[in-house]
């Protein structure tokens, strides 16, 4: 391999990633731009969507990367697997909104967040206690289709990411531009108080606004399976730091510039893994935090919520 | 029976007072505490308590951070680990330069020592327990300052995860830095501790004893630190940042404050932890470590110096004792009806499943913890609440000092401020003389509330310049802006919602007091006089006020009325000494009664002399204390003049009343 072919596979596996903490950014940025709130129980509702994924996918007799399904079948799974994770993850962000959080909106102080870290703790330890602590062998049915572009590699899985991604993200940017729902929630986000008294229903966007965001993350552990062909209880904290820094370099509480972010985090992963060592990727990212908070904390596109007080 | 004899041993308790009552419980609590391994010797026991002692420590020092200052702190087991390493490298065998003549004063100190394992002579680090206790701490202040330094711009919930990435890479950098740290396998052969030529080895009993007095230091030092100047700075910070900022608090320096002495107590912990120990990895230190401390900071109440111990307490035996207890107990009792899923339980790996919900519960339905920080103060009683108000002008005036003459005038010029494209204040000159009472009135969005938040610090001004007894102001921040004599009320009444009357005047005190944190802990003769006559002074500004607020100063604010706070928030200004008082609509909200009361009462004081620059839409007000108007309309002075001029001014009717009432007005005047 050339260092050319090297560049382009580090882009290629750095998009793969980009596309999962982009999709991972968005729950972030979605909950911050309407409750003001880092969302940590986040970061361990993708962990569920992962494992979710995974039983849904064994539910269908698939086992490890045996079993290669093509046409109607792999279709069908593959939907099935999305829509289960998807659904439970939107449900159990729902449930942590209705039950939990919505108590104490209004309460000034650390609360709220200190509660998604105790849901985060809950969801990792019920998933710990249940299926253990050893990585998991994630059912993947794609048959190996392979592209080479000069010495670099494509993958099917990979293109299917790219293609699934995409299409939610292109969903989720309709929803929030143009439906009734989408337009409550950018006015709920600038002004909850005057949204409220132009007859927007604050309780439901802020649902939504967690469904849609804890839907995205479950189907981000899909694909984090269907990209590493494994899940484990301990997946949520890393991505989900790097998801989160995604959202803040785009400038959180906006739409587009969480999927940039997470793509720039993404390429930044790979190439930096190449070139200086895997083991210090966190290191990377994080200091990447801290100076994207430093010099620009609105982040590359700016925050489209203003900063209420 | 029982309940009779209960009383009879209780009264003499009783009959002390509650001080009295506190002392002798806790010397009853630290007699017990000393004897204990004397009476109950089993090593494992007396570990697992002095396990348990470790962890309080740790605890009230991350209740310095999340509790005092607000600093949501996730990634404290970071400095945790910064003391723990100090230790281990500086007394294991793991970094051993080769000898040369340098070291010999070091070893001469008894700090190194010279070492030969075949081959070239190395050295061999042997830094003292007790030298490196107090030094660990400096070196996790350092390292406490440095990682809160880029975080103190942010607000409190990026805090959160930039401090969670902090704890986070410490032990990363501490896996991947083999050289220093021996990596993931950690340090060994770390030295126990060693006392008049003794050393501790791995009985229990003399950790047990450090890590008390390492409590009770702890304990102490918070204590001090909360009733004082450093603590009420903190809780203002917490409360509300902006405005503390404006009653001269620097939140920047506080801030880091109480990340560095967060992290000293951490770092101290440290050193001992891995000196009972004698090893360290880098597991010992990861997210779980700091969101156990967390939960204990939590569960016991936040920002309550004993509630964080008891939190602590509590963690550590139901990790140690209560769980690998109700195992037992389901166990048997699987065994008994033969249920397979009860043998097979074990509690003790529910434990963080534990931590989530504690978490969870109490933030439904105890926020504030086991043993809340603030008490609520008793109710007033029937006397103190249905007492004549006594109202009109100011009371005990006599006890305040008068301004002199001269002071305060304040000059605006040419001041222009923009958000963006809009236009805020476009070129503005007002003259406040020294003395004077000056009103600006203008419509809602004039860009009155603006000009005071630009003469304050709290908006930066495009251009232009604001002098002050021959200062200019326009670029100092908020602190130093009330530093030099200016203070001001919020239109909005921003108050320290959690704090009582007292302390919130007491805050406006702070740009006046000097005590820092080591006064304030020592109780130093100048700290003590300090504080007395801050405490004297301000319960004679609150008087003032009448019965008004004197009987509520024991009071958190939150709770009282709308009128009571606008007067604190008064009184909290006045208590920085200000030579002008900027009051932003102190009578919004009141009743003509209290309208009155007020005008009078700001009325004494201008009669004492202080300069006041006053925003009011009640004309009556404006007209009994102005000797000058200024006009604002979008962001423009329109008119300036004498108080019966403006009510006649044509382009003021027009911006208040719009053209034709203002062509009625004209007209009904001229016809009259």
């Amino acid at each position: 391999m050339t260092s050319t072919d090297l560049l382009l596979q580090q882009v290629i596996n750095g998009l793969s990633l980009g596309a999962m903490y982009s999709l991972l950014a968005l729950g972030f940025t979605l909950v911050y731009g309407i409750a003001e709130l880092i969302n940590f129980a986040h970061f361990n509702v993708f962990m569920v969507g992962a494992m979710v994924a995974m039983l849904t996918l064994q539910g269908f007799g698939l086992v490890g990367q045996e079993t290669i399904l093509t046409g109607l079948p792999l279709v069908g799974t593959l939907l099935a697997g999305f829509a289960v994770a998807m659904l439970v993850c939107g449900g159990i962000g729902v449930g942590i909104e209705r039950v939990l959080l919505r108590p104490l909106r209004g309460v000034k102080g650390p609360a709220a967040m200190i509660t998604t870290i105790g849901v985060s703790y809950v969801l990792f330890n019920v998933v710990l206690l249940t299926l253990g602590s050893d990585a998991k062998n994630f059912p993947n049915p794609l048959p190996p289709i392979v592209w080479h572009i000069g010495g670099a590699v494509l993958r099917l899985r990979e293109v299917l990411i790219w293609v699934i991604a995409l299409a939610l993200m292109a969903g989720l940017t309709y929803f929030v531009q143009y439906t009734r729902l989408g337009k409550a929630m950018r006015a709920t986000a600038q002004d909850p108080e005057a949204a409220r008294m132009m007859g927007v229903e604050v309780d439901r966007v802020v649902m939504t606004a967690f469904f849609l965001g804890s839907a995205l993350a479950g189907a981000c552990g899909m694909i984090f399976g269907l990209y590493y062909n494994l899940a484990k209880v301990d997946i949520g904290f890393a991505a989900g730091l790097r998801a989160f820094t995604a959202a803040v370099l785009g400038g959180i509480g906006n739409v587009p510039g969480a999927m940039l972010g997470g793509v720039v985090i993404g390429l930044i992963e790979a190439v930096s893994g190449q070139t200086i060592g895997t083991a210090w990727t966190d290191v990377i990212i994080f200091g990447l935090l801290v100076l994207v908070l430093i010099v620009r904390p609105a982040g590359l596109m700016g925050r489209l919520a203003p900063n209420k007080s | 029976m029982v309940s009779a004899a209960l009383a009879y041993v209780s009264r003499p308790l009783l009959s002390l007072t509650l001080e009295r009552r506190r002392a002798l419980g806790l010397f009853a609590l630290s007699l017990a505490l000393l004897l204990f391994p004397l009476v109950y010797d089993d090593d494992a026991t007396i570990d697992s308590v002095a396990n348990a002692l470790s962890y309080a420590t740790l605890a009230l020092g991350l209740n310095v951070v999340v509790g005092f200052a607000g600093l949501l702190d996730l990634g404290y087991a970071a400095f945790f680990a910064i003391g723990a390493y100090y230790y281990g490298i500086f007394t294991s065998f793991q970094v051993m330069p080769a000898w040369s003549e340098a070291w010999a004063p070091l070893a001469f100190l008894g700090l190194v020592e010279k070492m030969n394992q075949g081959g070239p002579d190395l050295v061999h680090f042997t830094l003292s327990f007790w030298l490196a206790l107090p030094t660990a701490a400096i070196v996790s202040a350092a390292f406490g300052v440095c990682f809160g330094a880029p975080t103190l711009r942010l607000r409190g919930d990026y805090l959160a995860i930039v401090t969670l990435g902090f704890g986070e890479i410490v032990p990363i950098v501490a896996r991947n830095m083999d050289g220093v740290t021996n990596g993931a396998a950690g340090l060994n052969g770390i030295q126990a501790p060693r006392l008049f030529g003794h050393s501790f080895g791995v009985d229990s009993t003399p950790y047990y004893y450090v890590g008390l007095g390492l409590v009770a230091l702890l304990i102490f030092l918070s204590s001090r630190l909360r009733d004082s100047r450093v603590g009420r700075a903190w809780m203002a910070i917490r409360e509300d940042e902006t405005a503390a900022n404006a009653m001269g608090v620097n939140p920047v320096r506080f801030k880091l404050l109480a990340f560095a002495i967060g992290a000293a107590f951490a770092g101290m912990t440290g050193v001992f932890f891995v000196a009972k120990l004698q090893t360290a990895t880098p597991e010992m230190f990861n997210f779980n470590v700091s969101s156990m401390l967390l939960v204990m900071v939590v569960l016991g109440g936040m920002g309550s110096v004993w509630g964080v111990v008891v939190g602590a307490v509590l963690l550590q035996l139901m990790q140690t004792w209560f769980l690998p207890q109700v195992t037992g107990w389901l166990h048997d009792l699987g065994e008994l009806v033969g249920s397979q899923f009860l043998v097979g339980i074990d509690l003790v790996q529910w434990t963080q499943l534990f931590f989530g919900i504690i978490l969870i519960g109490m933030m439904l339905y105890r926020r504030n913890g086991l043993i809340p920080a603030t008490r609520k103060a008793p109710p007033l009683n029937f006397a103190a609440q249905h007492a004549e108000v006594t109202r009109g002008g100011f009371l005990h005036l006599d006890r305040i000092p008068r301004w002199e003459p001269g002071e305060g005038a304040l000059d605006i010029r040419g001041v222009s401020v923009r958000f963006g494209g809009l236009v805020a204040l476009d070129s503005i000159d007002i003259n406040v003389p020294a003395g004077g009472v000056v009103a600006v009135i203008g419509p809602n969005g004039s860009g009155k509330s603006t000009l005071f938040n630009v003469i304050t610090g709290l908006v930066p001004a495009h251009s232009g310049s604001i002098v002050f007894r021959g200062h200019e102001l326009l670029g100092l921040a908020p602190h130093e802006v009330l530093t030099r004599g200016v203070a001001r009320t919020f239109q909005n009444i921003r108050l320290f919602p959690n704090l009582t009357v007292l302390e919130n005047v007491m805050v406006g005190r702070h740009a006046r007091l000097r005590s820092g944190a080591v006064a304030s802990v020592l109780h130093t003769p100048g700290n003590r006089t300090e504080e007395r006559a801050a405490e004297t002074s301000v319960l004679d500004l609150i008087a003032m006020f009448g019965n008004r607020l004197t009987p509520r100063i024991g009071q958190v604010v939150s709770g009282l009325s709308y009128a009571n706070r606008r007067r604190v928030e008064i009184a909290r200004a006045l208590a920085s000494r200000p030579q002008i008082l900027l009051l932003d609509e102190p009578t919004a909200g009141m009743n003509p009664a209290e309208t009155l009361e007020l005008a009078e009462q700001i009325k004494s004081l201008h009669g004492m002399g202080l300069t006041i620059l006053i925003i009011e839409h009640k004309l009556d007000v404006v007209t009994t204390l102005a000797d000058t108007v200024v006009v604002l309309d979008h962001g423009v002075k329109i008119a300036e003049g004498r108080p019966e001029e403006i009510r006649r001014n044509e382009q003021v009717l027009t911006a208040y009343l719009g053209r034709a009432a203002r062509a009625a007005i004209m007209e009904a005047d001229r016809v009259a």
